[in-house]
């Protein structure tokens, strides 16, 4: 049994204006990437990264975006990434960077990863909070928390919002 | 995430705007940096510029924002880079002792060699925006990973612009040459938040400057650290006895004097 060995890059995209993340979809990404790789490492670099290249999920709430490249060169598409600045998406540009929070091998060990960073970001967000009444509404969206009432929860506070992808 | 490493990024540009700076190091702390240094650059060929005191940190913040990761709050310092294009620009006066980190911009080869030999500096940047106007040349690069003198590429340039990323690279390339990798540190340099990067892109941006995977990864952490330590030796005797002014009232003996053990001491003095 022989697979191809991947990495998947746990990126999360920092803007400074939360709602602009609404406008990114997945293309618009794996085109930055792909042109950061093309400006960084040129064409070399652009074609060892173009094998397996994609973008395998876009949180559009929380700016996480996952990247799957071979494991062989997984190094050349990382070290592109610091020179994104902006992504275009509908027209529009967004300024941006990617943070990567984590690389692993399946998509699995990033899922576990991003659901204890979620927990995280959602205790550094309570601090937040100015009252009681606040919190405990917070609370009681993240219990309520399921695919059907996604709508909903996406008002209340964003930073939880795919703890159950 | 088990941040293992304590990240520390020793370039944040100054600016007027308090809000802007908040929120560079509000963007720094989730980023999981647990301490920035603000950096004010004074160039003494321009103008009437004068080295003047450094702000209170304490004055920015009502309550420092919590590093990501840490259950602790963002650590602020006051840096100082005089870019040197005369021997004479450089002394080192009360207010220059009065920030955390000083750092120099020697402009040419002389100064260079001056800096790294005998100033009193914790930090040598190199030159990011230009093509390196000189050669590194092997002793004073000796010289000052000796004396525990450290050499800072920012990467913000980098970030903006193709042109500045090739001298940036380039630069840090032929300091690499000369230097092995040793007593080297990255540092942002930024002027907005979104100028920032976290840690782990920054070691691996390292591997671009022809830094080692551990020496990467120092470069963001363990040499910031000796870089503090080596920062705060200057208001100490020889990193020996550290005296505190205490207040007039005060009785003379409470005068403190805190003698460190022979065991340290002997350490300290090999930096």
């Amino acid at each position: 049994m022989v697979r191809y060995k991947s990495r998947y890059l746990l990126c999360e995209l920092c803007v400074s204006d939360q709602s602009s993340l609404q406008l990114l979809d997945e293309r618009a990404v794996f085109a930055a990437v792909r042109g950061a790789v093309s400006s960084a490492h040129g064409d070399y670099g652009s074609a060892l990264c173009s094998a397996s290249f994609a973008v395998k999920y876009l949180n559009a709430h929380t700016g996480v975006v996952f990247l799957r490249c071979r494991k062989s060169h997984y190094r050349v598409l990382w070290s592109a990434l610091p020179f994104i600045t902006s992504v275009e998406s509908r027209g529009q540009r967004v300024p941006c960077f990617f943070n990567c929070l984590h690389i692993g091998g399946t998509i699995r060990t990033c899922q576990k990863f991003l659901i204890r960073y979620n927990t995280q970001q959602l205790h550094r967000m309570l601090r937040l909070c100015h009252s009681e009444a606040e919190r405990l509404e917070v609370r009681k969206a993240v219990l309520s928390c399921s695919l059907k009432s996604l709508e909903k929860e996406e008002e209340a506070e964003d930073g939880y919002g795919d703890e159950e992808v | 995430m088990v941040n293992m490493a304590v990240f520390i990024d020793l370039n944040i540009s100054y600016t007027a705007d308090t809000k802007k700076l908040q929120n560079i190091i509000e963007t720094a702390a989730h980023l999981g940096y647990s301490t920035v240094a603000i950096n004010h650059v004074v160039d003494l060929q321009q103008k009437k510029q004068e080295i003047g005191k450094p702000k209170c940190v304490s004055e920015l913040f009502d309550r420092l924002p919590i590093v990501q990761g840490k259950s602790r709050p963002i650590k602020v310092l006051n840096r100082l880079t005089v870019v040197v294009s005369e021997a004479s620009h450089f002394r080192t006066t009360n207010e220059v002792k009065s920030y955390d980190i000083v750092a120099v911009f020697p402009k040419t080869e002389k100064l260079f060699h001056a800096a790294c030999m005998s100033f009193d500096v914790d930090i040598i940047c190199i030159a990011v925006t230009e093509k390196q106007p000189f050669y590194f040349k092997r002793p004073p690069v000796n010289g000052a990973i000796d004396r525990g003198v450290f050499f800072e590429i920012s990467y913000v340039a980098a970030i903006k612009d193709s042109t500045l990323r090739r001298y940036t690279i380039s630069n840090a390339l032929s300091l690499m040459e000369t230097c092995k990798g040793k007593n080297v540190i990255v540092s942002s340099g930024a002027e907005k938040p979104l100028e920032l990067r976290g840690p782990y892109d920054i070691t691996n941006l390292g591997l671009l400057f022809g830094l080692s995977e551990g020496d990467a990864k120092a470069a963001v952490s363990t040499n910031c650290r000796a870089v503090l330590l080596h920062g705060e030796t200057r208001k100490t005797a020889l990193g020996i006895i550290h005296t505190v002014k205490t207040q007039p009232t005060a009785e003379r003996q409470e005068e403190e004097e805190e003698a460190v053990p022979a065991v340290k001491r002997a350490k300290r003095e090999t930096l």
